[in-house]
């Protein structure tokens, strides 16, 4: 078997699709793939192939029919939300899937630039991002989003996500914070070399003070600046009256170096100038740990918040105009044509058609609508085109009645009080507490050593490998978890999948890939089964109906029909060489029949040419290939196991059965499933898998909730997992990396509580000298973070 | 000995710069993208010849 050039899949169709790639015929797997590396070395950029590591993109890969319309994305009103003008230059920031490798982002620069009205093309392969400028009276956004497109990217405005406006500016002054705590810690550390030299051998006082002054200067901006995140922490944690780990750590900072001032500038005692930059740095280098990785989340489900424009076709005085969704008013009377969002709820006043409503209900098929029928804002019109009232705008619609009961039940999900976070709690308040203790003790004991001693319980006992315990281990965790495809949009989440105890499955695009596929066919001599797909497949070629989706792929262009007519909820007919053929229902295929009342787990259609039956297919919506493996492997591991869907079909229960799931719902509104989920979380920790707009409310309403990266916006914007690829066993992966993360983490805060006991009534009785207060603090925290790095390691 | 009484503030002053230096790159934005930027060098070098390669490509195709 050979494999694409492009994207490395197996190709199957033989040589029927070639590139001509440096001189020799590569092999392609689909037009898709073909078309793409034409597009490439047409433009001349044959270099991608050679410098590329990861292989490309398979082309086929399902485009959701609104991405590839972009001429809305030029409506002025549209525009508005997401570019920036200035004269007649136009900046945007795109995000773009498919970026594999440093070679995709030059690919797309390359291709840009030299087009004429393109200022300037930045793209930047970590975050999968472009940031473009453009000349608006030589070429238009959408011009430049084909053009992305023509060479296999998807480009599309993003809504940024609040939470990564915030961390983009934090992540940038951590590092600052971080650099400039690193280049002042070493030149400390080797000045506190010179003074630990001190303890041994005779160093002269004016030295000695000479060395403490260029200490002193080389840590106020650590304490000063890098430091100041600990300060507001602390401060803001003791206005709410609770103490957390940062109190302690900016007492021990603020402490320790204002003592080691006033030792400096009266010439006695002891300095920490190294113990508080290195302690600094080390609790810095945690934190930056951590916002890294909620960096990284935040940029990567920023990139699945596609913005696609809603627009409507206004119909006014028989005149059609394009305008966005958003000025639409009550009563207006919208054209909706054949694979279009609907833009608003509205009645249908003229016209006869189906309407795909599986992001409200999570049922696949469509539904017909006429005269009369109510249409709702965000489903799809399938076959014909429809004229509609608007009914609802804005909040009145049934979308944002979804979105109301997702944010009541975001606000009601159970929290999960984090480990760290009681721990620091408990060992704040204790540290402090000892360090008052030894100070009145001392001060009845000797005076004058009360506060050195009372300081060095502070340094020595300072929670750095604490605080670096579980920010660590997280890091690791986050990586291994971004190498599987997985995005942890929350806080929290390692420490929730331990949990889990019952999962629920939503069936639609989660337990199912959510689109029709061919079963078995049924054909009647003389035809072979190459020849009825292909025929059906030419017939079905204009029409938007899932099942003509399952067609796709055996189109032949020796086919030519000619008269294709739909029949709306019916089926469709056309005329291949004088023979009239007809798909559909076999009511609607062959008159004289009706339609068989059982109710069967899956669909059938027929084909019949000149009214002769000559086929019978079975359509159904492929169960995931890993759907029954992660099912046993769940409930091997004592997981309870529910299916909860919107579909009320049979289909539910067959597939239930399939899989061994016996707790099944179906037919579920959103308020139907969040009560089923509510109801189960009395007993035990729940985590909900999803991917429509009508499993929203119950993700956010769940104590772990996974969508898919194929499900919609509004979904993954109430989970705490997103499965990028769809596979659903990385879910089983998650748990056991989350488990092991797990494990470190308990291991590293055991690590540090011991080293905490061990040093303190060292440091209490005054034994412990800053040099070794020092050492032990580092060597502990070194121990945290190697132990954390073991993680990286798994093997899955 | 007393040497040190120049050569640390030397030495200062090269941190001083370093500091500098790291504060003009993360402002700069040239830790926004580490991915690409490590081997962007290699691609640059060899776009031209592939540009030239189509052109006289293009020109071998009028001449005939």
């Amino acid at each position: 078997m050979t494999s694409c050039f492009h994207c490395n899949e197996l190709v199957v169709t033989g040589d029927q699709f070639t590139t001509t790639i440096n001189g020799h015929a590569q092999p392609m797997c689909c037009p898709g793939c073909q078309a793409v590396s034409q597009a490439i070395i047409d433009a001349g950029l044959t270099s991608y192939y050679q410098f590329r590591s990861e292989p490309g993109n398979r082309q086929t890969a399902l485009v959701p029919e609104q991405l590839t319309q972009y001429s809305a994305y030029d409506l002025p009103e549209v525009q508005q939300d997401f570019v920036h003008k200035q004269g007649n230059v136009d900046t945007t920031s795109l995000s773009i899937d498919g970026i594999t490798c440093a070679a995709c982002a030059w690919l797309i620069e390359h291709k840009l630039k030299p087009v004429q009205g393109i200022d300037k093309v930045l793209v930047n392969s970590t975050t999968q991002r472009a940031l473009v400028s453009w000349n608006n009276d030589t070429i238009k956004l959408s011009e430049i989003l084909q053009l992305i497109s023509q060479i296999g990217y998807q480009a599309a405005p993003y809504q940024v996500d609040e939470q990564e406006k915030q961390s983009k500016a934090d992540s940038r002054k951590f590092l600052l914070r971080l650099g400039l705590a690193g280049f002042a810690t070493m030149q400390v550390m080797m000045f506190a070399l010179a003074l630990y030299t001190g303890y041994f051998t005779e160093l002269d006082i004016e030295f000695r003070d000479y060395f403490r002054w260029v200490s002193l200067i080389f840590a106020a901006p650590v304490v000063l600046y890098s430091a100041q995140p600990f300060y507001f922490s602390a401060m803001r944690s003791l206005l709410s009256g609770k103490l957390n780990m940062d109190v302690s750590v900016s007492i021990a900072i603020g402490g320790a170096f204002i003592a080691s001032c006033v030792a400096t500038i009266q010439g006695n005692g002891e300095v920490y100038f190294e113990s508080v930059s290195m302690f600094t740095f080390f609790l810095l280098l945690g934190r930056y740990f951590e916002q890294t990785a909620r960096q990284k989340a935040s940029v990567s489900s920023s990139n699945l918040h596609k913005l696609i424009p809603l627009t409507a076709h206004l119909l006014k005085d028989g005149q059609v105009t394009e305008i966005a969704a958003k000025q639409l008013r009550i009563n207006d009377i919208i054209l909706v044509k054949p694979g279009e969002v609907i833009a608003a709820d509205a009645v249908v006043v003229s016209g006869k058609s189906s309407i795909n409503e599986a992001m409200l209900t999570g049922e696949q098929m469509p539904i017909t609508k006429q005269i009369h029928d109510n249409v709702y804002a965000g489903t799809i019109n399938v076959e014909q085109p429809l004229q509609a009232k608007v009914t609802a705008l804005g909040q009145d619609q049934l979308v944002a009645e979804i979105i109301r009961l997702q944010e009541l039940a975001s606000n009601n999900k159970p929290t999960i009080a984090l480990v760290a976070d009681r721990l620091a709690r408990y060992f704040s308040a204790t540290i402090l507490s000892i360090a008052l203790v030894t100070y009145i003790v001392w001060s009845f004991i000797s005076p004058e050593d009360a506060f050195w001693v009372t300081l060095s319980v502070l340094v020595a006992t300072c929670p750095c490998a604490l605080a670096l315990a579980t920010p660590t281990a997280v890091t690791c965790a986050t990586a291994i978890f971004t190498k599987l495809g997985i995005i942890t949009r929350k806080a929290g989440v390692f420490e929730k999948l331990t949990q889990i105890d019952h999962v629920v499955f939503d069936k639609t695009g989660t337990l199912t890939c959510g689109h029709l596929t061919i079963g078995d066919i049924n054909i009647e001599q003389p035809y072979s089964q190459q020849q009825v797909l292909a025929i059906a497949a030419a017939i079905e070629q204009g029409s938007l109906h899932p099942i003509a989706q399952a067609f796709k792929p055996f189109f032949d262009n020796r086919y030519v029909v000619t008269d294709i007519q739909h029949h709306v909820g019916q089926g469709i007919e056309g005329i291949i060489d004088r023979q009239k053929v007809k798909v559909g229902k076999l009511s609607f295929v062959l008159p004289e029949h009706s339609e068989p009342s059982r109710q069967h787990h899956s669909q059938h259609i027929y084909m019949s040419i000149d009214n002769k039956l000559v086929a019978q297919i079975e359509m159904l919506d492929q169960v995931r290939l890993d759907v029954k493996d992660t099912i046993a492997k769940l409930s091997g591991a004592n997981i309870g196991l529910s299916i909860a869907s919107g579909d009320s079909s049979g289909h539910v229960e067959y597939l239930a059965q399939k899989l061994g799931i016996k707790d099944v719902h179906s037919g579920l509104s959103p308020q139907g499933k969040l009560s089923l989920i509510n109801r189960l979380q009395q007993a035990k920790k729940v985590a909900m898998f999803g991917d429509g707009i009508n499993d929203a409310p119950v993700l956010a309403g769940a104590n772990l909730s996974v969508a898919m990266g194929s499900g919609s916006a509004i979904a993954k914007n109430s989970a705490d997992l997103i499965l990028l690829g769809d596979h659903l066993s990385r879910f089983n992966d998650a748990i056991s990396v989350a488990k092991q993360a797990q494990n470190i983490i308990h291991q590293n805060l055991l690590w540090a509580f011991a080293y905490n006991v061990i040093i303190l009534p060292l440091a209490v009785t005054g034994h412990v000298a800053p040099y070794i207060a020092a050492i032990g603090m580092s060597v502990s925290s070194l121990i945290v973070v190697s132990n954390s790095l073991r993680l990286l390691r798994i093997k899955l | 000995m007393s040497i040190i009484y120049v050569l640390i503030p030397i030495a200062m002053l090269f941190v001083l710069i370093a500091v500098a230096i790291f504060f003009w790159a993360v402002k700069s934005e040239q830790f926004d993208d580490l991915d690409r930027q490590s081997v962007s060098i290699l691609f640059d070098e060899e776009a031209k010849p592939s540009v030239t390669d189509s052109q006289t490509e293009t020109k071998s195709e009028q001449q005939l």
